[in-house]
């Protein structure tokens, strides 16, 4: 397969989010005034327009306040009979006159509706569609839609094959970066197209049973090595984006060009597939300005980056589609349940960082080859967590995938003062010296074998003051397992006969951000080939367990219904828990055992639902 | 003093910048400066600018065109 897929999507939103908040400045809020709605569709228009010019088609997302505005209605009509364009559906853009009118509501974040008017509003604008179209939409979408809005939508609107569903790694990050006004909370799902389970749209379906029925698609394409320590909103295939985060020069804006190149080299990762999706908002091309940036620049970017994909499209290296051909397209094309992989290199900072990116239906992980190959964000799909978000729910804004490890949020590597921070990394020792595999920059190299996919992390020199070794390692992801084998195996040793002591550990946590959540409660265990169990519940008091010849080392975190555990291949290793205290709240086990020259330490890293 | 309004080019507060943070500057026309209302930041339209480019160094690779033979030969690095 040789395939590259580009969804473009407009929104007719006429009152756009920027747009109307600079409009009201120093005056009475004045939904729905006549200049906003002109200039929102002026905009628009322009944006059709380009992608018109440029060979491509579009999905026009109906927003609520656009149904009910005749010109818009007319508009949408012609672009659909003349250029094939899909009349799409989207619950962005609900901040109209007609939606408070009727709600007596301001809120403008679908998924953060109560569940009764999230019902209502689907029923209302899906049927308002209906009556000014003549049939239902096939694609919707929202910046999050959970599970239970999703299954809601496909049982009472069968025909819905296509929803953009989240915004990729819009979390804290992002949060922060908008002086805490913006609740995207929403980190942990994948970073392109997939199909959610039925209980947790961040997660991957695992069979038919759990199949959600439709595709999901994330609200841009991002960039996977930069959003992982920076706000994901200045990072993707949104060219306003780019110059939100000052990463261009007058109107030059190469990075834009970057990402898309590589997202196209990430078809080498997924059997030839890869998929772009760009979708500006009307309020990112006001005539006014973006902040810093003038209207010139915002058109001319915009221009110029969907001139790239006609230029790809005519060189037949992309090919443009609406969002429900798409999902016709991979339901027949790609496998319900992933996996997808992604070997991210650094396109901006002048560094040879780069990162691992596997998710299928039992986690998403994400691998830090410039920390040695650590994982450094882990979410367990395996668990399923029911988890609504909304009004009246638990988690309410929180939508977020809870994570079992995050190296950023929760300290990873370097921690100040004591404890040790979230990370699944491995200790070489020798003598009374230490070294983490962590500090040891490195890349990695990509192959796929029967049921699995491999990540290689070229060797490693570690030096010791008596002893260099070269240590190499290997993750071989067995697809839709839940299952990670881990090799760690010297490959060249400044003295034959010696042996290293090699940890394999993970220190992990749960939460959806940096703050910690409770532990208690959580069971650590060893277990022995003979038998034997220690198990702990976890109470914040720093007691550990050690045992040789063990069967595997466990932990079970029941408030993310997880159990996550390291088993060796060999006989003979060493294995413990650590339980943590509150300054360290983590916990911790591991699996360690002597080697040498040619000699490999090999664990299966196994994350399941916890029964 | 005078009433903070948005200058004719809507800046962003550059120390708010640095630590990743979006926050609108006002503009005191009296002094011909702006200020921001969450950090002790306040300065000239040039200081603005020279902040901004200092923030651009970050993205050392701004300006290179990585295209897909690039990025693939990376592969091999």
């Amino acid at each position: 397969m040789d395939k590259f897929i580009l969804n473009v999507i407009h929104r007719p939103e006429l009152v756009p989010e920027y747009i109307n908040s600079d409009a009201q400045e120093g005056q009475t809020e004045q939904v729905g005034k006549a200049e906003v709605v002109n200039e929102s569709l002026d905009i628009f228009r322009l944006q059709q327009e380009i992608a018109h010019r440029n060979g491509l088609r579009t999905t026009i997302q109906m927003t609520y306040s656009s149904l009910y505005n005749d010109e818009c209605i007319e508009l949408v009509k012609k672009y659909h009979d003349e250029y094939g364009d899909e009349i799409g559906h989207t619950f962005l853009g609900v901040n109209c006159k007609e939606f408070r009118e009727k709600y007596k509501s301001k809120e403008l974040a679908m998924w953060l509706f109560p569940m009764d008017m999230k019902k209502r509003i689907v029923v209302d604008s899906f049927e308002r569609f209906k009556e000014v179209f003549g049939f239902y939409p096939t694609s919707t979408g929202s910046y999050f839609m959970d599970a239970e809005l999703l299954n809601y939508i496909k049982e009472r609107y069968p025909m819905v094959k296509a929803a953009v569903a989240t915004c990729f790694e819009e979390g804290p990050k992002v949060f922060r970066h908008t002086n805490s006004s913006w609740y995207t909370l929403m980190d942990g799902s994948p970073w392109t197209a997939w199909i959610p389970s039925k209980k947790n749209t961040h997660a991957i379906a695992e069979d038919e049973d759990d199949d959600i029925g439709i595709v999901a698609v994330p609200h841009l394409s991002r960039d996977l090595l930069a959003i992982m320590d920076n706000a994901g909103d200045m990072f993707g295939t949104h060219p306003q984006n780019i110059i939100r985060g000052l990463i261009y020069e007058g109107d030059r804006l190469p990075y834009m060009y970057n990402l898309v190149d590589q997202y196209q080299v990430m078809k080498k990762y997924n059997k030839g597939f890869s998929y772009n999706l760009v979708y500006v908002g009307p309020g990112w091309m006001g005539k006014s300005g973006r902040w810093e940036a003038d209207y010139r620049i915002l058109k001319k970017s915009y221009e110029d980056f969907l001139a790239y994909y006609g230029e790809l499209k005519n060189e037949g290296k992309v090919e443009d589609m609406t969002m429900t051909e798409f999902a016709d397209w991979f339901r027949k094309n790609q496998p319900r349940s992933g996996p997808i992989c992604g070997l991210w290199k650094d396109i901006v900072y002048g560094t040879k960082n780069q990162v691992f990116w596997y998710a299928d239906s039992k986690f998403r992980v994400q691998i830090d080859l410039k920390q040695g190959g650590a994982i450094t964000d882990l979410r367990p799909y395996a668990s399923k967590l029911s988890r609504p978000c909304g009004a009246g729910t638990k988690a309410n804004q929180d939508a977020s995938y809870p994570y079992i490890v995050h190296s950023r949020y929760r300290a990873g590597a370097f921690t100040h003062y004591a404890g040790e921070g979230a990370i699944k990394s491995c200790k070489v020792r020798y003598g009374s010296e230490e070294v983490d595999l962590s500090s040891c920059r490195s890349t990695g190299t990509y192959s796929e074998g029967e049921g699995c996919r491999i990540l290689g992390v070229r060797p490693v020199e570690i030096e010791f003051k008596n002893l260099t070794i070269k240590l190499a390692t290997t993750y071989t992801f067995k697809e839709n397992t839940g299952e990670i084998i881990i090799s760690r195996k010297i490959v060249e040793s400044s003295e034959p006969a010696a042996q290293v002591e090699v940890d394999e550990f993970l220190t992990s946590c749960w939460g959806t951000n940096e703050y910690p959540e409770d532990l208690t409660g959580c069971l650590l265990s060893v277990s022995g080939k003979d038998g034997s169990r220690n198990e702990l519940s976890y109470e914040y008091r720093c007691r550990e367990h050690s045992a040789e010849n063990v069967e595997c080392a466990e932990a079970v975190i029941p408030q993310v219904q997880t159990k996550v555990g390291l088993t060796p291949s060999s006989e003979g290793c060493k294995g413990y828990y650590e339980e943590g205290y509150s300054f360290a709240p983590n916990l911790k086990i591991g699996i360690s055992k002597k080697i040498g020259l040619n000699q490999e330490l090999v664990t299966c890293l196994k994350v399941e639902r916890a029964k | 003093m005078s009433q903070g309004r948005k200058g004719k080019i809507n800046y962003r507060c550059p120390h708010c910048l640095f630590r990743d943070i979006d926050f609108d500057l006002l503009y005191d026309k009296d002094v011909e400066q702006y200020y921001c209302r969450r950090c002790n930041w306040e300065g000239t339209e040039h200081e603005i600018l020279f902040l901004y480019a200092v923030y651009k160094r970050k993205y050392k690779d701004m300006l290179k065109r990585y295209t897909v033979q690039d990025i693939l030969a990376k592969d091999e690095d």
